[in-house]
């Protein structure tokens, strides 16, 4: 057997990033699978999401949902204490700030800010919504700057089995995305890097701009010249976003909502934003805006809403690869023959007539040995390649980790 | 002026056999990459067509249209014909590896193998005159043809010879020492037997893969390695060319082969066997497991399969 070692000049260690576009449809998260791709728990503190109804081998997780408040928000002080959803809601939020945004240095859990400028101290955001993505999409980090999730704010709320007259993306669209997330992000976070997530302007429809511009109520930034409202956090690594609840909220003023991000009438000329169906809280109605939801209804009801005005995420993944190159060197004076038993017609060499003809073999594997002789690793060409006195090859083999 | 072709550059991606996998997963260091081999198994010699009527061109025609399988993850499947480098370009005669079968005591039984009796009682009843139920003695006493004892570590030798088989090159030439084998791997399954010389001394492998597939080197000057020395053409030699080392070794059954019939009900049948009752009219049901020795020679890539059969009491 003909090994040949490999010198140092002959290994070589690389680091490749790679990156797949993850469209996730939100048809696929709303209702193509009839919610049978949506798995609910006795918890009840978060949802699944499935790309496939979940009890098939087929499915794959997608990503998960869920809602908390701090203990600072209203809507805490608001929701009665009999409601069982309140503390689990509260130690999500901080379990999630705990994780993603970590602790002061009293030891206190940080809490989500809105630019992530934590010592600057600035807007928290009490009520989020959280996405963590399953690393089956993520892999190693969400690609900065390509994140992109439309949400249908039109006042019209899901309400299954009349999804035909109740559309929530009817002529109202908003855009959130980590804009020039990937020469400004922060990385003052435990769980590695993140930026912002800012919504943009409303997809032009019959009722045009959807979102907030009174300027004293709802924080905005100017990024390229173009304004943009401050919507949520997108953790690179960790793979998970965390949109702020007033994308849902509107009717701002300096004391009612202040922070909404949804201008007042959202919904439609003379109709409120409605969040989710049910009795309202403390009046009539058929509905309830995102407050009532996040004090009065489960974190499955808020999740439910809240998927079904996804209209699309998109986003880009990266899978960091170390590869070793092995330059294996086939000089012309080596691996000219085989030991193939094909190779010989009892020990004549059939690929010769007479002993001045060029030997030839013909190369289908690489095998790569330790010192041992032990095989660790094979790679194969495509096709035949052909050996002889009168050839070099150096053949690159790369092997990822 | 076109472009000239620059699909030259080879780039392969590696894929770890389940031995890689396993010494990587050791943490230790033990995966280490230092060395390479070319392969050519897929490859099939004797397309080569040098009487191609359109010319030297279209000799390889069909060799370089095979196609080409994907990796193989499993070590002892991948690899196992390389191409060499021999510093003569000029050589015409390859050295070869042959069963010597010469003498009943190296030659297979009449079905093309060679058979292991895995215990005492399969061999010969512990040579009980009350029970004769053994099957690798006959009648009058005599050891089978093909029948090794893989407990008490007699019986057949088997016997591995190396030179240039051919009748081109008289024997009395002596073999180059680049073509002569000096080293031989011997890979065998673990769970059925181990090597043994003909004293019957065990030899010790040099790793057991995650198959469980033992690997063995002997070496010249060892009891198993020995130069062949006749160079004549005398009828107890199967090489008819020069020659170069002879290899001999038996099998020791495994202890899980001995003690149990575990093994034989997963992966093997049954067959009738002539036992040794007095006038060879008895017969015995035997378990059988079929496996495969493989000799390959370390420094000439040549390599031979040896079928054994071990054999077991029902």
């Amino acid at each position: 057997m003909t090994f040949k070692p490999l010198q140092a000049n002959d290994v070589v260690s690389t680091r490749t990033l790679l990156h797949e576009a993850i469209p996730l449809t939100g048809t696929i998260v709303s209702g193509t699978y009839n919610d049978e791709n949506i798995k609910n728990y006795s918890h009840g503190m978060f949802q699944s999401v499935y790309d496939y109804p979940y009890l098939s081998s087929s499915a794959n997780h997608i990503f998960d949902l869920t809602v908390g408040y701090s203990t600072d928000s209203a809507l805490y002080t608001a929701t009665a204490t009999a409601n069982g959803q309140k503390a689990k809601k509260k130690n999500i939020y901080n379990q999630m700030c705990q994780v993603l945004m970590g602790y002061d240095a009293t030891g206190s859990i940080l809490k989500f800010d809105e630019d992530g400028d934590i010592i600057g101290g600035g807007r928290k955001m009490n009520e989020v919504i959280i996405m963590p993505f399953s690393r089956l999409l993520v892999k190693d980090e969400i690609k900065k700057e390509s994140f992109s999730m439309t949400l249908g704010v039109s006042g019209s709320y899901w309400d299954k089995g009349k999804l035909g007259k109740r559309d929530p993306f009817a002529n109202a669209k908003i855009k959130i995305m980590d804009v020039s997330a990937s020469s400004e992000y922060r990385v003052n976070s435990p769980v590695g890097e993140y930026g912002i997530l800012y919504a943009t302007a409303s997809v032009a429809g019959a009722n045009g701009q959807q979102l907030e511009t009174n300027a004293t109520c709802v924080h905005t930034a100017s990024i390229g010249g173009f304004t943009y409202w401050y919507a949520g956090l997108l953790f690179y690594q960790a793979g998970i976003a965390v949109l702020t609840a007033s994308l849902f909220q509107e009717n701002a003023t300096a004391t009612t909502n202040p922070g909404a991000l949804l201008k007042t009438l959202a919904g439609g000329p003379g109709e409120h934003f409605r969040f989710i169906s049910g009795s309202k809280s403390g009046g009539a109605g058929l509905f309830k805006n995102v407050n009532e939801a996040l004090t009065g209804s489960a974190i499955s009801a808020s999740c439910e809403a809240f998927r079904h005005r996804i209209a699309n995420v998109q986003f880009n993944n990266t899978t960091e690869l170390n590869s070793t190159v092995y330059f294996c060197r086939a000089n012309h004076n080596e691996f000219n023959y085989s030991s193939n038993p094909t190779y010989l017609s009892g020990s004549k060499i059939r690929v010769k007539s007479q002993a001045s003809d060029d030997p030839v073999a013909y190369i289908t594997t690489v095998g790569l040995y330790n010192d041992n002789n032990e095989l660790m690793a094979t790679a194969k060409l495509s096709e035949p390649l052909k050996k002889s006195p009168s050839t070099e090859f150096t053949i690159r083999t790369r092997l990822d980790y | 002026m076109s472009f000239l072709d620059n699909s030259g550059d080879i780039i392969l991606d590696v894929v770890l056999t389940d031995h890689g996998r396993k010494e990587m997963s050791k943490g230790d260091g033990s995966f280490q990459i230092t060395k390479f081999a070319l392969g050519d198994e897929e490859i099939n010699y004797s397309l080569y067509n040098k009487t191609h009527p359109s010319g030297s061109s279209y000799y390889d025609l069909e060799i370089l249209q095979t196609p080409i399988l994907e990796a193989f993850t499993d070590n002892a499947a991948s690899m196992k014909t390389q191409l060499q480098t021999y510093d003569n370009l000029e050589l015409l005669f390859l050295p070869v590896m042959r069963l010597n079968q010469r003498e009943d005591a190296n030659s297979m039984a009449s079905n093309g193998t060679f058979y292991c009796a895995v215990n005492e009682a399969t061999e010969d009843n512990g040579g009980s005159d009350a029970t004769t139920t053994g099957v690798a003695r006959a009648s009058d006493g005599k050891a089978r043809t093909g029948f090794m004892f893989g407990e008490s570590l007699m019986g057949t030798l088997i016997r591995v010879d190396q030179g240039l088989d051919t009748t081109q090159i008289s024997p009395l030439r002596a073999l180059p020492d680049e073509l002569k084998e000096t080293s031989y791997t011997i890979t065998m399954d673990n769970r059925l037997g181990m090597l043994v010389d003909s004293t019957g001394a065990l030899a010790s492998y040099d790793y057991l893969d995650d198959d469980n597939i033992a690997y063995y080197t002997v070496d010249l000057g060892d009891s198993y390695v020995k130069n062949i020395t006749n160079n004549t053409t005398s009828p107890s030699q199967v090489i008819q060319g020069p020659r170069g080392t002879t290899m001999a070794f038996r099998i020791q059954s495994s202890m899980d082969t001995q003690t149990s019939s575990y093994l034989f009900t997963v992966l093997g049948s049954t067959e009738t066997l002539t036992n040794r009752t007095a006038g060879g009219a008895g017969s015995s049901i035997v378990y059988y497991i079929d496996s495969i020795i493989r000799v390959t020679g370390v420094k000439t890539g040549s390599i031979i399969d040896i079928p054994v059969r071990y054999v077991r009491l029902q």
